[in-house]
């Protein structure tokens, strides 16, 4: 099939979709549903003017850090709770539970106490995001293949060495499967953060201007998030490629 | 200087003295008491907020919350909430998917749409839902049904998409009709995967309904925590979030089982 054809088929549908919203909302004297152009005005003008830049730059770096926190404390403990068997059966029960815990009911206790600012937000993301990340990097530790942890005790490696050379890199194709999985969930978490209280980000741009009846920005803003989160996942399938060369090269995805 | 040692599991080997059971419900004992202690700890440092509660109070509040009729009603509001938008996209969602999985040239058209509705946080769209058909059940159901649709789409349409190279020869050598293909071949191949992403979407329906309920004050267990919390009462709030993740725990479990009962052919190894 030719590059063209292949181009063709996979965007036609989201053309087709975009045209009959846009036309289908032209004339819409509904409040609620606003022209798709008067939409796309707003947010070129708010995006333009500054002010949706700086809430989004809020929002993503909430993202960013709650994110990071989550990915450095769930490999750390992931790779000690895989490695040591002793400290998985104990703790397997409360980690099963933990996970289970709706991310969202986290939102207005954190929230509702700590204030509107950065670092109640970025706690709330790092918790919801930790568990897939933690869940998938015990697994993926545990499915290392057992002659490869003997040879690591027949060379007699330092544990350090050991962690790092063998370990992570045998858990990291399962642990880039577990950001993925928090990656969206981030981004929920992220918005319905801003949704419950705040006074800047992408999620205070959608609540304040539908508490205004101003459809428009509500709309905008969805967008914005809906675009915006699109990205963040097709930017980190494009990067989880570059550490994994390997593992995609090994053939050992079964596609 | 190597105190290093890579755990290696004999199968079968018994542990000597104590039972490996009884171990392991000590070493599990010790790691709540160890957790509860730490809480302890935080609580008389005062390094907690003055709103937290001790350790007999989030004790206390959990047996009080269970004899209270409102939080079972909250857990049924929630649980219906999450079943029903659950259950409607589970239906669409399979039947829409199988349809899309089986023509290559829709499961390509469709791609990109998507995937872009799987990344897309659908509660942003909440406050506009709101604004139109209110603060009710009826909104929650859509919202969980909106979220919880693309993971089951997805994985249908790759699901059915699947197809073993053999055992599509087989079909074509056996002129086997494609309505016997379909019930026989297709469905069976794709429910794997379909039941990983009703697995997925049940605890994408069960946050998405607690995350209404903390937003719009939707009846439900979200709208008690929220409740517990502005009245200050952490403990009760403590106590909804514990049961809150029992219910999400309860579900994960159950549906894992029920998955191995219906997949156990697919489970040859393991």
């Amino acid at each position: 099939m030719s590059a063209f054809r292949k181009l063709l088929e996979k965007s036609w549908l989201v053309v087709a979709l975009v045209l009959l919203w846009w036309f289908a909302s032209a004339s819409s004297t509904n409040v609620f549903f606003p022209p798709l152009s008067v939409i796309l005005e707003t947010l070129v003008r708010d995006l333009s003017s500054g002010l949706l830049l700086e809430y989004l730059a809020f929002s993503l770096t909430n993202l960013g850090l709650g994110l990071l926190f989550a990915i450095i404390i769930g490999i750390g403990l992931g790779l000690l709770i895989g490695e040591i068997r002793p400290l998985r059966d104990a703790l397997d029960p409360y980690v099963s539970f933990a996970r289970s815990i709706p991310q969202a009911a986290l939102v207005p206790l954190i929230i509702g106490t700590f204030g509107l600012g950065p670092g109640p937000k970025i706690y709330t993301i790092a918790f919801a995001c930790v568990f897939p990340i933690l869940l998938n990097t015990i697994d993926g530790v545990r499915g290392i293949e057992p002659t490869i942890r003997r040879f690591g005790k027949v060379y007699r490696i330092t544990p350090a060495r050991y962690f790092r050379r063998v370990v992570l890199p045998g858990a990291l194709p399962q642990i880039f499967a577990g950001i993925r999985v928090a990656l969206p969930i981030g981004i929920t978490v992220m918005v319905v953060s801003e949704l419950y209280a705040a006074n800047k980000g992408v999620g205070f741009y959608i609540l304040n201007s539908s508490s205004t009846f101003q459809m428009a920005q509500t709309w905008a803003g969805a967008i914005l998030v809906g675009v915006v989160g699109y990205f963040i996942t097709l930017i980190f399938f494009r990067i989880e490629r570059l550490p994994l060369r390997w593992y995609f090269k090994s053939g050992a995805m079964a596609q | 200087m190597s105190t290093f040692t890579i755990p290696v599991v004999v199968p079968g080997a018994k542990a000597c003295g104590l039972s490996r059971r009884a171990r392991l419900t000590i070493s599990r004992l010790a790691v709540l008491v160890a957790l509860a202690g730490a809480w302890q700890l935080l609580y008389i440092s005062t390094l907690l907020p003055e709103v937290a509660p001790d350790l007999v109070q989030i004790v206390l509040a959990l047996f009080t919350v269970l004899t209270t009729s409102s939080f079972w009603i909250a857990v049924g509001q929630t649980l219906f909430g999450a079943f029903a938008g659950w259950g409607i996209a589970a239906a669409v969602g399979i039947v829409l998917g199988v349809a899309i999985g089986t023509s290559g040239f829709l499961s390509r058209s469709v791609e990109v749409v998507v995937e872009f509705g799987r990344a897309f946080p659908m509660l942003a769209l909440m406050p506009v839902v709101v604004l139109v058909i209110g603060v009710n059940a009826r909104m929650e159901v859509l919202m969980v049904f909106l979220s919880c649709l693309w993971p089951i789409l997805i994985q249908s349409i790759a699901g059915s998409r699947r197809q073993d190279q053999a055992v599509a020869d087989t079909v074509a050598v056996f002129r086997i009709s494609p309505f016997r293909k379909f019930w026989k071949v297709t469905i069976p191949s794709a429910m794997p995967l379909i039941s990983t992403g009703l697995r997925i979407s049940a605890s994408i329906s069960i946050l998405v309904s607690i995350g209404v309920g903390v937003l719009s004050q939707t009846p439900g267990l979200g709208r008690q925590i929220t409740m517990a919390q502005e009245a200050s009462r952490w403990d009760l709030a403590f106590a909804y979030i514990i049961f809150a993740g029992l219910v999400g725990w309860a579900l994960n479990s159950a549906i894992a089982a029920a998955e191995t009962k219906a997949l156990r052919w697919n489970r040859q190894e393991a």
